[in-house]
């Protein structure tokens, strides 16, 4: 018996709502990557969800798409995280403000 | 009415009047560009293209003078513009006259200018400017159409400008060349408003479209045309108030000041109104205007020239008093007296400035004449100069002069100007005053080189460095004293020559398809009759100023009554009847105010505070913005997040809702 697809947008939205939670108030920089993470795979979650309750393979195509997206938006955002760590020696993104203007 | 065409002139290819009109712009050219290498070459070089220039208009007497079924002259078409704006050279009788003077006067002017400019610094410079004057006066006269013949209008002024500030560390020069320069760019643009009344009725500039349409203009438009055009001519031909130029225009080296009076400049206003009869015999109120201001200019000028003490000062105000008949004679209708005028004039006032030259150069740069006196054994040219040329200007029968002037002043009464009669009348006598108070200064008496200025009367002035010019003279005595000696030839006899036998005479013939025939009233007064008024009055003048200054016991104590005379002037004849004191009042001191007032009120607080308050409300904007900018990624996600929430619920509630 196939799960109702209710479940997937509700368990898709607690996810997503997690992640913008971790955007905005975690300051450690590796725990917003995550929490991007997060939210990249609770719309992969509904992608494929709704490719199967509607049988368009469209939608599992996109979700490789998106983890593609999201595995080069890691590298570079660790890559970003761990230059600034090089010269500050410190990771609280509240306190690295260098775009102030 | 852009159907007709009418062409003055014989249309077709006369290429000789190219020539003729591009050798002195070339000679220019030359004079500049090869300066250092040519050295005193420049003078035989500019001296050269002006005579070839007077060779060809010599041999161009038969095209301008032909008359084929009512076209007058030769025409020579050069490029054409928009449709209907074509330029071209037209030589006809009457530009072929102001060729004659021009190039002839102007070559002997510029041989002497090889004596007198010897050693300046800038010997070349001085020729190029010279030969580039005669070619802009060129321009003036042998332009077919009203934007060619400003075009030579404005490069006269800018001709006269390089050359009345030729001494250019000279302040009072560069003052006075500003001034000319100024005082001619109003007449430059009243043609220029000319130009555009025209326009307005006539898809056309050309002489011939214009003239032939003159009674389609309507008498209003017609009158403004006649104004503006006469302050043109006002303004180059120093008619009040447009004169104050001319005097100080005396800061020029001498032949400059004989170029500018006599061949060229001055006389272009006279030209303009003889070229524009058509116009000037439509319009009776032009005509009264031009008559009266050139009466008006004719006594003033003899009046300054009375109190004038420097001798090319009493000679400028001669040269305004003298175009004042020639306007007043053109102005009123006597198209074929005023132009006689001219070119007797240019001639005699060429003299006489030649021969002040003369003395001026002798005497190291002195132009007092209180300080000259005695001179007539020590210089007998220039006595013999001096003294034909006066003769000539005062209008002794039988000189040049007298056939001119005369026929002016009953021009005059012919037209119908009673007023103006009486006016040339008593201006000749003042001319016959100051001329020979000129010459009996400078030539009678012992010479007064050695008295002390104070006791002539003379105010201090600043002492005149001798320019180099005056250092050494090196060039032959002739090369000065031969121009000054052909001229006494035309100055004594080219009136009798030409002028003697009224209509039947050689002058009158030449002008008679020029400006018709005009069939007047026989006024009161017969010209004879009118000649020996003026002799009376010529004879009186000269009497005057024999007993105050030729006399035995004025020649006794000549220096206590020079000094008399200097001191006790009239202060309205000190100042020259105040014209420089209202113009500058009227017109540089408002301009003046009006600038301070832009200096202190327009500039800094509505230019340069329309300026601030961009830079005010962009910097506040900036100020805004700014704060935005935290630098925080915490704050962007936030409004990123916000921004997202607000499509949301835009798209569920207001967009339709969920489904």
């Amino acid at each position: 018996m196939p799960v109702a697809i209710g479940n997937y947008i509700a368990l898709s939205a607690v996810m997503f709502f997690l992640g913008v939670a971790g955007v905005l108030l975690r300051r450690n920089p590796l725990v917003t990557l995550m929490s991007i993470e997060l939210m990249f795979n609770a719309a992969n979650l509904l992608f494929m969800a709704f490719a199967r309750a509607w049988l368009a393979n469209a939608g599992q195509v996109f979700a490789f798409l998106v983890i593609t997206v999201a595995a080069a938006e890691a590298a570079i955002g660790l890559a970003i995280v761990v230059t600034t760590f090089r010269d500050e020696k410190n990771v609280d993104v509240d306190e690295i403000r260098l775009m102030r203007g | 009415m852009t159907g007709i065409h009418h062409v003055m002139g014989v249309d077709g290819s006369y290429p000789l009047l190219v020539a003729l009109w591009l050798l002195p712009l070339a000679g220019a050219i030359a004079c500049w560009v090869l300066g250092p290498q040519l050295k005193t070459a420049a003078g035989w070089l500019a001296g050269a293209v002006v005579a070839a220039s007077f060779v060809l208009a010599t041999l161009s007497w038969g095209a301008g003078t032909q008359n084929v079924a009512g076209a007058l002259g030769a025409h020579q078409a050069l490029l054409s513009w928009i449709p209907g704006f074509d330029f071209g050279l037209l030589l006809d009788p009457l530009s072929l006259l102001w060729t004659f003077v021009i190039t002839g006067v102007g070559f002997l002017i510029l041989f002497y200018s090889m004596g007198y400019m010897e050693g300046d610094r800038a010997y070349a410079r001085f020729f190029a400017y010279m030969s580039f004057f005669v070619f802009a006066m060129l321009t003036l006269v042998l332009s077919d159409n009203f934007v060619g013949l400003l075009i030579g209008w404005g490069l006269v002024g800018l001709a006269s400008y390089f050359l009345i500030g030729f001494w250019f560390d000279r302040p009072t020069a560069v003052a006075a060349a500003r001034k000319a320069f100024v005082m001619n760019v109003v007449g430059d643009v009243a043609i220029m408003f000319a130009i555009f009344a025209i326009v307005t009725k006539l898809h056309s500039t050309a002489f011939g479209d214009v003239f032939a349409s003159a009674g389609a203009f309507g008498p209003k438009l017609l009158f403004v045309i006649c104004i503006a055009l006469f302050i043109g001519a006002a303004a180059k031909s120093a008619q009040i108030p447009l004169h104050t130029w001319l005097p100080d225009a005396m800061e020029g080296p001498t032949p400059v000041s004989a170029l500018i009076h006599a061949a060229t400049m001055v006389t272009a206003g006279v030209y303009l109104i003889a070229r524009c009869a058509p116009l000037w015999s439509a319009s009776h109120d032009a005509a009264l205007l031009a008559g009266t201001i050139g009466g008006l200019t004719a006594i003033a000028g003899a009046i300054l020239g009375c109190v004038q003490w420097d001798i090319k000062r009493i000679l400028a105000y001669s040269t305004m008093s003298q175009i004042g008949y020639m306007i007043m004679g053109v102005g009123v209708g006597a198209y074929e007296g005023g132009v006689a005028h001219f070119f007797t004039h240019a001639f005699f006032k060429a003299q006489l400035f030649l021969a002040s030259g003369l003395i001026i150069h002798a005497l190291a740069n002195e132009q007092d004449v209180r300080k000259m006196g005695g001179l007539r054994k020590k210089m007998p040219l220039a006595f013999w100069a001096i003294l034909t040329g006066v003769l000539s200007i005062c209008g002794i029968p039988g000189f040049s002069g007298f056939f001119s002037k005369d026929r002016i002043i009953f021009g005059t009464l012919q037209h119908g100007h009673p007023w103006l009669y009486a006016v040339g009348i008593v201006t000749a006598g003042l001319t016959a005053y100051y001329m020979f108070r000129l010459l009996f200064i400078t030539f009678l008496g012992r010479y007064r080189g050695d008295v002390d200025p104070a006791e002539l009367g003379m105010r201090p002035q600043p002492t005149v460095t001798a320019d180099a010019a005056h250092a050494a003279h090196r060039t032959p005595a002739w090369i000065m004293g031969l121009p000054v000696a052909i001229l006494m030839v035309p100055t004594v006899a080219i009136g009798a020559a030409l002028m003697f036998g009224g209509e039947d005479s050689p002058w009158a013939r030449y002008f008679a398809p020029q400006f018709g025939a005009q069939t007047l009233p026989a006024p009161g007064i017969s010209e004879g009759m009118t000649s020996l008024i003026v002799l009376l009055f010529v004879i009186a003048g000269f009497a005057i100023a024999w007993w105050r200054y030729a006399a035995k016991a004025a020649q006794a104590d000549a220096v206590a009554r020079l000094r008399s005379e200097s001191v006790r002037m009239p202060a309205v004849l000190t100042n020259l009847f105040y014209f420089d004191a209202v113009i500058d009042l009227i017109f540089v001191r408002t301009s003046q105010l009006f600038g301070t007032l832009f200096e202190r009120v327009l500039d800094p607080h509505v230019i340069d505070g329309a300026v601030r308050e961009v830079t005010l409300v962009t910097r506040a904007a900036g100020a805004f913005v700014q704060a935005a900018e935290s630098g925080l990624v915490r704050a962007y996600a936030l409004i990123l997040a916000l921004g997202a929430a607000c499509f949301i619920v835009y798209y569920a509630f207001a967009a339709g809702g969920l489904h």
